[in-house]
């Protein structure tokens, strides 16, 4: 498919850390559209024709539009919390769809078996029920009261618990996990996955979290997340097809896949299909 | 399992050519028994046969459904015809 007038255009998409940008730029692309983030005060974006894009830095990152975003990028308000570690995690390239690597964030049906004994373990494969939602307003997908047992929740945990979680989807590649924090109760730990479409079966992911852990060293923090997505890489890059479905076809979604049936409504109601296959084959 | 049976009462832009042949596919894929009972462009109603976890599949299926087609709600209710 083209990306003519495709809505997916006028959003927002994380392309750098604002941190790490080599002197001489970062040469990427954006949708099939090579282009080019230079550092300096500002920042910028070009297309190889000469284009400034606009950008916005949030996040730790570089965030840039091909087309004219109606609104800003989406809040985070956990971002501006005192006492939160921010952690930057850095980029890692998938070869599939990026709305496969969004949706395969929000299932968490696969955490006994693809992160054995981490995030989750048999024989407690079960996902409870839960509630899903469109929250019209915000205009996000939002996935509440989603509670799943984990032997060893994130890098501060020492034991088994059972975790509650709730998803965001803010943007079509952009989802938000907030989840049980076990150094600080009452509090969300906040894990990202920013997520820059390359190409329509091409993405580099960029995981990014703000969390309460005052005692785990920073490479420690990243190695963890890094481990976790670099199981979730070698699933996504045999998934068949390539491209999300948004026509169930010969998948059978249940009802402990209601988050990813939502993001996959969400996203045909947009008309959000960059990376989405229409008709089932 | 015991089977269940139930009628979905499907609300949207149902108008596609595509969306009845779909049903009776994605029914079939499931092994559900089904009869669509009512259809036209905005309402249609399936009563299904079989066990309630499969159910569950399909209206989750339905709520994608073909390209062409926008499911706004499923309504589930006791088969009349049981």
């Amino acid at each position: 498919m083209t990306m003519d007038r495709q809505p997916m255009i006028d959003q927002w998409y994380p392309v750098a850390l604002a941190s790490q940008l080599p002197a001489g730029g970062r040469a990427t692309q954006l949708m099939g559209t090579p282009i080019t983030v230079l550092p300096g005060e500002p920042i910028r974006v070009v297309t190889a024709d000469g284009r400034d894009l606009r950008i916005t830095v949030r996040y730790g990152h570089v965030w840039t539009s091909l087309g004219d975003p109606a609104k800003e990028l989406f809040d985070i308000p956990e971002a501006d919390q005192p006492g939160r570690r921010l952690v930057e995690v850095g980029v890692v390239r998938v070869r599939c769809s990026p709305l496969r690597a969004v949706e395969n964030f929000l299932d968490i049906a696969h955490f006994p078996f693809v992160h054995t004994d981490i995030l989750g373990a048999e024989p407690h494969t079960e996902v409870g029920k839960y509630d899903v939602e469109i929250r019209e307003q915000e205009d996000e997908v939002w996935a509440t009261k989603v509670q799943f047992y984990q032997p060893q929740a994130a890098k501060s945990a020492t034991g088994g618990i059972t975790t509650d979680y709730m998803y965001r989807v803010p943007a079509p590649t952009s989802t938000v996990l907030y989840k049980t924090c076990p150094a600080r109760p009452g509090e969300w730990d906040v894990i990202t996955l920013f997520v820059q479409p390359l190409t329509e079966e091409l993405c580099d992911v960029w995981p990014w979290m703000a969390l309460f852990d005052d005692e785990t060293a920073l490479t420690d923090l990243i190695h963890f997340q890094q481990m976790i997505f670099l199981q979730d890489r070698s699933i996504l890059e045999n998934q068949i097809p390539r491209l999300l479905p948004l026509d169930p076809g010969r998948e059978i979604p249940t009802r402990a896949d209601l988050t990813s049936v939502a993001y996959r409504r969400w996203l045909k109601r947009h008309q959000f299909t960059y990376g989405a296959q229409l008709v089932a084959q | 399992m015991l089977d269940a049976r139930e009628r979905l009462t499907i609300r949207g832009r149902l108008g596609a050519d595509s969306f009845l042949p779909w049903i009776t596919r994605h029914a079939a894929r499931l092994g559900l028994d089904g009869e669509i009972r009512h259809a036209d462009a905005e309402q249609v109603d399936i009563d299904l046969l079989g066990p309630i976890d499969l159910i569950d599949a399909m209206e989750m299926g339905c709520l994608l459904g073909p390209i062409d087609v926008w499911v706004e709600t499923i309504d589930r209710t006791p088969s009349p015809s049981a």
